[in-house]
């Protein structure tokens, strides 16, 4: 159980009026994606030919970012032969590992965005190196 | 006149209603449900809604193309070129579909974001945050196995080049992109087992993992970003 402290008034009813709120915001969502579906339908290219790799293969959008660091991370040859894939594969999975602990990694007790101003900075610096990846892996 | 009395028929719900709640106590499960009350200083922006929103669409949309798709190389290609030009709005369920996946994706991430910045994942809701970076991983590879099912040449080289990140891992990166593709090369295999995993495997662990994710979070209440754990 929650062991956190507040006064009736600071709190909301979950029944109706987040639930209302929630459904209209599902409402919205719903509509734009019917929009979008409709107004920029899924295409479909040539049937998969094994033998006949395209110009600019990539992979899905979600995973550029992650492509073009392993690409990047032949900048780390100074350090080896095998040292960019190594770093290469090894940095993303840190990160992500990091990612998954970070409740553990970070126990201070202050919540608001505004008292942890660290946190706030690291967030939008790795937000821009994984935005900047993919669209580097994009329109490269 | 007589006071209204409400026909004899529009009780019958409440008398249903009044059956089952004798029996089985439907009204403490809705209230234990539903009367909650969230911190109004909690903002979620309903982004942890809406991804599950974009997941039920995607489950329904998900099963009316399953009625047509035909998982092998040779009619996979075919089996969606019909679903597009033969069957009645069969391209707005595919394109919902292929939308719904990427939009769930992004809302996905926008509220992890959100619990990131409202310092939300701090005890006492570190397993809300582990369950909800499984969700990710299964968010990414229902993604990652959707792809390639369409078979023309985008998915079947995305997959390709996917499948490829993988086999940099040293030592036993040759193996994990053998497992993945089965074998060798993406071929009829990968097709099968990619889509096992898309329609079953992902599923199943979604659900099981989002259930987990709502009942605690149920049980904990969500967040007060003003207040203060263990003081
Ligand atoms: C399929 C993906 C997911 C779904 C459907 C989902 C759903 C939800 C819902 C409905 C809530 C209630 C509050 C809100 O709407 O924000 C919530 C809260 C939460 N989610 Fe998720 N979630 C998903 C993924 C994630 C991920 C990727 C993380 C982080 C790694 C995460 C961490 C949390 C935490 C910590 C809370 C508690 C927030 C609080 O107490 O204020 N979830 N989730």
């Amino acid at each position: 159980m929650s062991n956190e402290k507040s006064s009736p008034k600071k709190l909301l009813p979950f029944w109706p009026h987040y639930i209302l709120s929630e459904l209209i915001a599902w409402y919205i969502m719903f509509g734009i994606l019917l929009a979008l579906a409709a107004l920029v339908p899924m295409g479909l290219e040539e049937k998969a030919n094994p033998l006949e790799t395209p110009a600019h293969v990539k992979p899905e959008w979600y995973f550029l970012a992650v492509y073009q660091f392993l690409k990047v991370a032949a900048v780390f040859n100074f350090l080896g032969p095998e040292a960019p894939r190594l770093l290469g594969v090894f940095l993303p999975m840190l990160g992500l590992v990091a990612l998954m602990f970070l409740p553990f990694l970070d126990r201070g007790k202050k919540r608001t965005a505004r008292e942890r101003p660290l946190m706030l900075l690291m967030t939008a610096l790795v937000l821009i190196i994984v935005i900047g990846l993919t669209l580097w892996g994009q329109y490269s | 006149m007589k006071a209204t009395q409400s026909p004899s028929w529009a009780r019958i719900p409440n008398a249903i209603f009044g059956w089952f709640d004798e029996r089985i106590g439907l009204t403490g499960m809705i209230t234990a449900l539903l009367h909650m009350e969230i911190p109004r200083s909690a903002h979620t922006y309903y982004l942890g809604g809406i991804t599950m929103f974009f997941f039920m669409v995607q489950a329904a949309t998900g099963i009316l193309l399953s009625l047509y798709y035909q998982p092998t190389p040779e009619a996979a290609y075919d089996s969606i070129l019909f679903i597009m030009n033969e069957l009645n709005f069969g391209w707005l369920v595919r394109s919902v579909h292929a939308w719904g996946a990427n939009l769930m994706i992004v809302f996905c991430i926008l509220h992890m974001l959100r619990i990131i910045v409202q310092g939300a994942y701090k005890k006492p809701r570190e397993v809300t945050w582990m369950v909800g970076m499984g969700l990710l991983f299964i968010t990414l590879g229902f993604g990652f196995t959707g792809y390639l099912l369409p078979w023309d040449q985008r998915a079947y080289w995305a997959t390709t080049v996917g499948t490829e990140i993988a086999a940099a891992v040293p030592f036993i990166g040759r193996n994990i992109l053998e497992f993945l593709r089965g074998g060798a090369d993406v071929s009829a295999l990968t097709l099968s087992r990619f889509l096992g995993v898309h329609m079953l495997i992902m599923p199943a662990s979604l659900i099981a993992f989002l259930t987990l994710h709502i009942i605690i979070i149920h049980k904990q209440g969500l967040a007060d970003p003003k207040a203060r754990e263990d003081e």
